[in-house]
């Protein structure tokens, strides 16, 4: 951790965020037991609920008690715990090299997915990375701390650059992580919210546990500039001249338009949806974002 | 246009400056990196249209602005009008409508259209040609062109005095064109000032397009109307129509017929004072108007008994149009009205000379004399109001033809009828061109008349002649130029009016009166109110009270023997005493002048009217009116840098940036207000 290729990770906010546990929202299906919520009905101390005796069942978990009180056979089944599997898909388009160097969108999103990796890598769950760009890094989640190593790695050595293929890669992860896990979402977002539905979907649809969170910086919001301006798309495209004291008014009402359709996206696909400025601080993000997924009799 | 320092026009290309600025900017802007490309180019596409126009009229006021202040140091003479006005023509013809029309006034400055219009181009010509070109005036009251040294002088000269007369535009055009083409001028410009009176114009004339033909052959000719046809608002005007003394066993009195007209679009109902003055007694009475017209019949003025003869006026109080305001009128005994009838067929004339002598007003006397065509010679020719011509014409060179020419000018009646065998010998431009039978032997009924002026004109309580019941069994062709008046089955025209008697009536009626030629004697009643109308129309010029429409032959050929016994204003010179209204005096003859009735009808030609009227020639019409001060030509850096200014301003305006938006609040924990809800469930 105190190499300098790893200096997105900081002592002090793993320190502050490491008594937080990460929870997934959905059951996972992991391959150890673990902190997690399971769909599989299994031997840990939490209640599940009660069923019907069918012959064949393990007559050592007929409830007695039950059966005094009602004169029927019921089976009593408890939760089964498992670990997760977190996924981190960083959008590695040129849009994320936004910002002053060293403060960049991608740095940004690197210090959240590089923390996030080893708050469940410390938990026990597997860790995996996916670059949404053309020239893809893809390593599968697995757990341990050298795994961990080759994440964090690969994180350190990936530049944002080239036109973004979020949507391609959002489909392409949502069949190639086979199994149920945390999809964790770092991008700037630039796609028609239409479009991202459908990824998304396709992600929830594979039972996936769906966290985006929306890097966005204010001035990507305000556009507040007073000269006309020649803007060299990030991504490649044509640079526009334009003169913002012309089309400003018209810029916030497009900002406002896709903030509004990005919602209904939220609402429609019921993914766990985080508008991040570059100005926070990202360890307050982060408590943020895990404080909300602690279930609430943790929190009691 | 013109300037007075042409020389910085080679600097006008500066007027770009602001386009090649633009162009430098365009290339020097600044680079910003950005990623959030999608909302740039949708506001982009939100804003194109709208964009893209603003930036070209920003570039466009700029361009106007430099171009402005690059005209404001040329020093641009003219503008307004005569902008269109190109180098100094070798000569400049100024052709003035002095008709009555033209002196309706603008009440605040008492400017008349004549003295604005003159004022202004005066002006327009001092500044634009200076004493480059000739100048040529040509004035509708006297038609004659006088040749004039600067165009100051324009307001000063007799012949643009105001007039009580109307004009003849296309004279006044055929002047011009005579003046050009007798002159040989080069490059003209010909200035008609006119406010487009449509009686004035003549616009039915075929006489334009021969116009239109001759100018269209010239070269170099243009024409600049200079126009002011704005109507006088609530114009009220004074008109009598007769006036007639009678007599009784206890008193006299002036029994007048006049009609007060208005011009109003919504008329409302007003009383209006009406002041008679009758030999130096004035009567005023007020007259309701509820419509746009009020005609009083027989309106009754006591006179002295002892008063045989006289003058008075009426007058309305003072507005827009002075010249309607006030309508002189004489009286006296009556002269007799005597009719001559040359025929030598007994047939004919008998009839004629029963319905002649007939009195169809009781207070007049009516004399007919018959007489052989060998004894024309005998006619009375100066107390005669109408002679009824039915004998052969006679040729042109003959002494008799010469009189009955004097004749019809001195404003008498000729009524030609068709002699047994008639010859080719023509007079007044018409001829008879032999009698034709009517098919099957069958008499032919009248097709057509013309019945709302003229001898065969419906009576005065709007009822026809019966001219439907006419029966023509023989008929005599008329042949030459000539107005009809009514016509037979078949277009066989059978009364017409000749366009060639200069002031007089002269018709020629197709047919006899007699039996087997017409029924116009056996039923009477046609040929009674023909022949007295047009008895009475020449009894116009007969007896020594006579009402006469001003005008240039108004007092015949000596106007220096007559001298006007209302002097109002300034002595009048004896050239402009015809033209003016008013009373008249030589020896006995006393004779009331007025406008002519035409001068109170307030339609004007329109534009499309004007365009056809010098449709294929080089004009532009000039439009004025008399509430506008401004002159022709002036130095105009003024608007000039009124432009600049108004150029700036919307350039500005246009530059100025939109209203910026509140930013967002802040919340406590520092979160902007607008990630408010997901905050919000985190923290849940």
């Amino acid at each position: 951790m105190a190499d300098a290729k790893r200096s997105f990770l900081e002592p002090a906010v793993l320190a502050r965020l490491l008594p937080l546990p990460l929870h997934a929202r959905h059951a996972m299906l992991g391959s150890v037991s673990g902190k997690h919520r399971s769909p599989v009905r299994g031997s840990s101390l939490e209640f599940a609920q009660y069923r019907k005796y069918v012959p064949g069942d393990d007559t050592r978990r007929l409830d007695w008690r039950t059966w005094g009180r009602s004169d029927r056979f019921y089976i009593k089944e408890f939760e089964a715990d498992t670990n997760l599997r977190l996924c981190l898909l960083i959008d590695t388009s040129g849009s994320m090299a936004f910002g002053p160097a060293g403060a960049t969108r991608f740095d940004y999103a690197r210090k959240l997915a590089a923390t996030l990796a080893y708050l469940a890598a410390k938990q026990g769950d597997a860790v995996g990375l996916w670059s949404l760009a053309k020239s893809a890094v893809e390593i599968p989640a697995k757990r341990g701390a050298a795994h961990l190593g080759i994440v964090l790695d690969q994180m350190a050595g990936i530049e944002p650059v080239g036109r973004a293929t979020l949507l391609e890669s959002l489909h392409d992860a949502a069949e190639k992580i086979r199994q149920r896990a945390l999809v964790v979402i770092l991008s700037d977002l630039f796609v028609p919210p239409a479009e991202l539905k459908s990824a998304i979907q396709h992600l929830r649809f594979r039972k996936h546990d769906v966290v985006a969170f929306h890097l966005l910086d204010q001035n990507e919001l305000d556009f507040d500039f007073d000269q006309p301006a020649r803007f060299i798309d990030m991504e490649g495209g044509d640079p526009v001249l334009a003169d913002p004291s012309l089309i400003a008014r018209n810029y916030r009402r497009a900002v406002r338009e896709y903030l509004a359709e990005l919602d209904e996206v939220v609402r429609a696909t019921g993914m766990d949806y985080h508008r991040v400025k570059m100005h926070e601080r990202y360890d307050d993000v982060l408590v943020r974002f895990l404080l909300g997924r602690t279930p609430k009799r943790s929190a009691q | 246009m013109t300037f007075l320092a042409p020389a910085l026009l080679a600097a006008l290309p500066l007027a770009a400056l602001p386009v090649i600025i633009h162009l430098i900017h365009l290339y020097r802007r600044r680079q910003v990196k950005w990623a959030a490309m999608m909302f740039l180019l949708a506001a982009q596409r939100m804003n194109k249209g709208l964009s893209r126009l603003r930036q070209i009229l920003i570039l466009a006021l700029r361009v106007l602005a430099v171009a402005a202040i690059l005209f404001v140091m040329t020093r641009p003479l003219a503008g307004g009008w005569l902008g269109i006005m190109g180098g100094a023509p070798d000569t400049v013809m100024i052709l003035l409508d002095r008709s009555a029309s033209m002196e309706q006034q603008n009440t605040a400055t008492g400017v008349s259209k004549r003295v604005a219009g003159l004022r202004n181009l005066a002006k327009a010509i001092n500044d634009a040609v200076g004493t480059r070109s000739r100048l040529v005036l040509i004035d509708s009251a006297l038609g004659k062109p006088q040749p004039i040294e600067k165009a100051d002088a324009l307001l000063d000269l007799p012949q643009t005095e105001a007039t009580e007369t109307e004009a003849d535009i296309p004279a006044l055009l055929q002047g011009a064109l005579d003046y050009i083409t007798t002159n040989k001028t080069g490059r003209t410009d010909v200035w008609l000032l006119s406010d487009l009176q449509r009686s004035d114009w003549d616009a039915a004339s075929g006489r334009w397009e021969t116009l239109r033909g001759a100018f269209a052959t010239l070269q170099g000719v243009r024409f600049h109307l200079l126009c002011y046809p704005q109507p006088a608002q609530d114009d009220l005007g004074v008109s009598v129509d007769r006036v007639t003394r009678r007599e009784t066993s206890d008193k006299a009195e002036l029994l007048l017929d006049l009609r007060v007209t208005r011009h109003a679009d919504h008329p409302q109902p007003i009383e209006t004072p009406l002041r008679f003055a009758v030999d130096g007694t004035t009567t005023t009475i007020k007259a309701a108007l509820k419509e746009n017209q009020l005609v009083m019949q027989a309106y009754a003025i006591p006179i002295d008994k002892a008063t045989k003869r006289g003058w008075g006026r009426v007058e309305l109080p003072a507005d827009a149009y002075p010249a309607n305001n006030v309508f002189y009128f004489v009286f006296d005994d009556p002269p007799p009205l005597r009719s001559v009838i040359v025929s030598d067929d007994e047939a004919q004339s008998g009839p004629l000379k029963a319905a002649l002598s007939a009195a169809a007003d009781p207070a007049r006397k009516y004399e007919a004399t018959v007489f052989t065509s060998s004894h024309a010679a005998e006619i009375p020719w100066d107390d005669a109001a109408l002679i009824v011509w039915q004998a052969p014409i006679p040729k042109a060179d003959d002494v008799l033809a010469r009189q009955l020419l004097a004749f019809a000018a001195a404003g008498r009646t000729l009524l030609f009828l068709p002699p047994d065998t008639p010859d080719n010998a023509e007079i007044f431009g018409l001829r008879w061109s032999g009698w034709e039978e009517g098919a099957g032997g069958k008499p032919q009924p009248v097709e057509w008349w013309r019945n709302d002026d003229d001898l065969l004109a419906n009576t005065r309580d709007g009822a026809a002649l019966p001219m439907g019941a006419l029966e023509v069994s023989r008929r005599c062709g008329i042949a030459g130029e000539g107005v009809p008046l009514a016509r037979v089955a078949g277009r066989g025209t059978l009364l017409t009016r000749s366009t060639a008697a200069p002031g007089g009536n002269v018709y020629f009626l197709g047919t006899l009166p007699g039996p087997g030629a017409s029924s116009l004697a056996r039923d009477g009643v046609v040929m009674f109110a023909l022949l007295h109308r047009a008895l009475n129309e020449g009894a116009r010029t007969l007896g020594k009270a006579q009402q006469r429409f001003a005008s240039a032959s108004a007092l015949g050929s000596d106007a220096a023997r007559w001298q006007p016994v209302d002097k109002k204003g300034d002595a009048v010179a004896s050239g402009s005493l015809p033209l003016r209204a008013g009373i008249v005096t030589s020896g006995d003859q006393i004779i009331a002048l007025n406008r002519p009735p035409g001068e109170d009808q307030p339609e004007t030609l329109s534009t499309t009217d004007l365009n056809g009227l010098f449709a294929g020639l080089d004009f532009r019409v000039l439009t004025d009116n008399l509430e506008d001060g401004r002159a022709l030509t002036s130095e105009v850096w003024r608007t000039f840098l009124i432009a600049m200014a108004l150029a700036l301003v919307g350039e500005a305006l246009l530059c100025m940036p939109p209203r910026r938006e509140i930013a967002p609040r802040e919340k406590k924990n520092g979160a902007p207000e607008e990630l408010a809800p997901e905050t919000a469930d985190t923290a849940a």
